[in-house]
């Protein structure tokens, strides 16, 4: 397939050696954030893959505000490569806050790189994305989906038993305008907010510090995700005169939560010594997978 | 009894359903997504009776108040589900009780049409890298917004239309014959699975190995809690407590050692 987009893949998990200097960036406006926050907003889930989940769309909100910050064809490039891995939250509250801090990191990047200045690190914007990407969905899944559709779902029920159409066409009205209204400002403030950390953080040398903190979250949360969203479980049961073996209870009586784990760590170290070739990994993964389960081993 | 509608009919009820389940039309699909009322009201309007498939839609929506999905996939898709039971039970008179007897299976039976479109996306999202590689916004756009919107209603047109035009009992049949089938068992054990690809993904990417213990506490917490159901927001906050005590700590050591 595309044995060239793998080996470039790998440069990412580099760090920035190299300072050289790129075009001035473009400032920032409330009608970037807008464009980006729309992007997301429209994108959402009509990219969902199994393999990145939204990430295609954060990508596809950013597109226009990256072509301003970066003039230069390789930092474009790169900054398009590291928005198009994993990423999972929620629409609202993650997305539009996260849409917002990345932008400021983006724009605080891009003017270092510019100016010939230490630049906040791909590692930085990567791992503040998926330390806070799960913690907010969490949040928006609960308050959106979770209640507030309901409730106003809840309010309009007696339009349509009676048969009006506003019973359905109220809800969706309200819910929708709400919360893309308030998605718009978590995007801003998400903005402001990312723009004085990112003042902090360059002024005050605490980078390698944070950034490891940030990696402690980042790796605790896929933890989290492994152990929530991987569902890998054996079906396999044989007997032996008599006695039936059933693989999964002796697997968990072993170590429960054995065979997703392992999953992660075989694919893990599969990267680390091939090197983040993702289609790669995605085909030997699905091969598996699909034959180990036509035997309903798993 | 006569359960077929027209052609046309058929067919405007399908693309509505791919509208939807393609997600196209941004979040705002979400309720349309979660809740059969929207379908109902354009079934309503395409058959000439909004104020039965209202009444029809109602009684279903009672089935699926408080549906959430966690990680994107739904248990059910009521839209679905509405687009096939509400028709069928406008044209045989049924009761919305009936109606919802319909829904259910068809619904469920959706659930894994949307999954089944997650990992045709996984498979033909993949120019996409080669376009980011090459910086090109115009070709990233056409590989995040066009494909998967073609894969979906080349998925849900033809689907729902043969459904829609032949008629729900043969769903509803096939539901029941395939629903402990092989295939079915594919599916879910390769969907339940790839999450391991994007999860190892991050971890290489955010490259730390000496933070690696980190990753195996959170792992373990969550199995060894999976019973008690802790919200996402708790196992968050643990998390920054963690990333607080780490950078504290090893700062003292480093304070201590000059």
């Amino acid at each position: 397939m595309s044995a060239t987009a793998d080996t470039d893949n790998s440069e990412l998990t580099g760090t920035d050696t190299s300072v050289a200097r790129i075009p001035q960036p473009d400032p920032i406006t409330n009608k970037d954030l807008m464009k980006s926050w729309f992007g997301w907003w429209w994108a959402n889930e009509v990219s969902h893959t199994f393999d990145r989940m939204l990430a295609p769309a954060f990508c596809f909100g950013l597109i226009p505000t990256l072509q301003k910050l970066y003039k230069d064809h390789d930092e474009l490039a790169k900054a398009f490569q590291r928005h198009l891995l994993f990423f999972n939250t929620q629409a609202t509250w993650g997305g539009g806050t996260l849409t917002g801090i990345t932008i400021s990191l983006e724009e605080a990047r891009a003017k270092a790189l510019a100016n010939g200045e230490e630049p906040i690190s791909e590692d930085m914007i990567n791992n503040t994305k998926v330390g806070l990407m799960g913690p907010l969905a969490g949040i928006g899944d609960s308050i959106d989906s979770g209640t507030l559709q309901y409730i106003f779902i809840a309010i309009f029920l007696p339009f349509a038993k009676q048969g009006s159409f506003l019973g359905a066409l109220l809800p969706f009205i309200c819910f929708a305008g709400l919360t893309f209204t308030y998605g718009y400002y978590f995007t801003k403030m998400g903005y402001a907010l990312g723009r004085s950390a990112a003042k902090e953080i360059m002024a005050g040398g605490r980078m390698a510090g944070i950034i490891d903190g940030l990696g402690v979250l980042g790796l605790y949360m896929m933890g989290i995700l492994a152990g929530q969203y991987i569902n890998i479980k054996s079906y396999l049961k044989f007997s032996i005169s008599g006695k039936v073996f059933d693989i999964n209870a002796i697997l968990n009586q072993i170590l429960p939560g054995l065979l997703p784990l392992l999953a992660v760590v075989l694919l893990y170290w599969y990267f680390q010594k091939q090197g983040l070739k993702i289609t790669r990994g995605l085909i030997y993964l699905t091969l598996v997978l699909i034959v180990l389960s036509a035997f309903y081993i798993i | 009894m006569h359960v077929t509608l027209s052609a046309w009919q058929a067919l405007l009820i399908a693309i509505w359903v791919a509208l939807v389940e393609s997600r196209i039309l941004g979040t705002m699909t979400l309720t349309m997504r979660f809740s059969p009322l929207m379908t109902g009201m354009v079934v309503g309007f395409v058959m000439g009776d909004i104020r039965q498939a209202m009444i029809v839609t109602a009684a279903i929506q009672l089935v699926y108040m408080g549906f959430v999905a966690p990680g994107g996939a739904l248990p059910a898709e009521p839209a679905i589900g509405a687009a096939i039971a509400v028709p069928v039970a406008l044209l045989g008179h049924m009761s919305p009780q009936g109606a919802i007897a319909i829904a259910v299976p068809v619904a469920l039976l959706g659930s894994y049409l949307y999954q089944f479109r997650f990992f045709l996306n996984t498979f033909a999202l993949k120019p996409m890298d080669k376009y980011a590689q090459e910086a090109n916004a115009r070709g990233l756009k056409f590989a995040i917004i066009v494909i998967p919107t073609l894969i979906s209603f080349l998925l849900f047109i033809p689907l729902m239309f043969i459904a829609l035009y032949f008629g729900a009992p043969v769903i509803s049949g096939l539901v029941a014959q395939i629903e402990h089938g092989t295939l079915i068992h594919i599916l879910n054990s390769v969907g339940g699975g790839l999450a391991a690809l994007g999860i190892a993904i991050i971890m290489q990417v955010i490259g730390k190995k000496r933070l690696l213990p980190f990753f195996f506490l959170a792992y373990f917490m969550s199995v060894a809690f999976a019973k008690l159901k802790i919200n996402m927001t708790i196992y968050a906050i643990f998390g920054v407590i963690f990333a607080i005590l780490y950078v504290m700590l090893n700062n003292k050591n480093s304070e201590t050692n000059h």
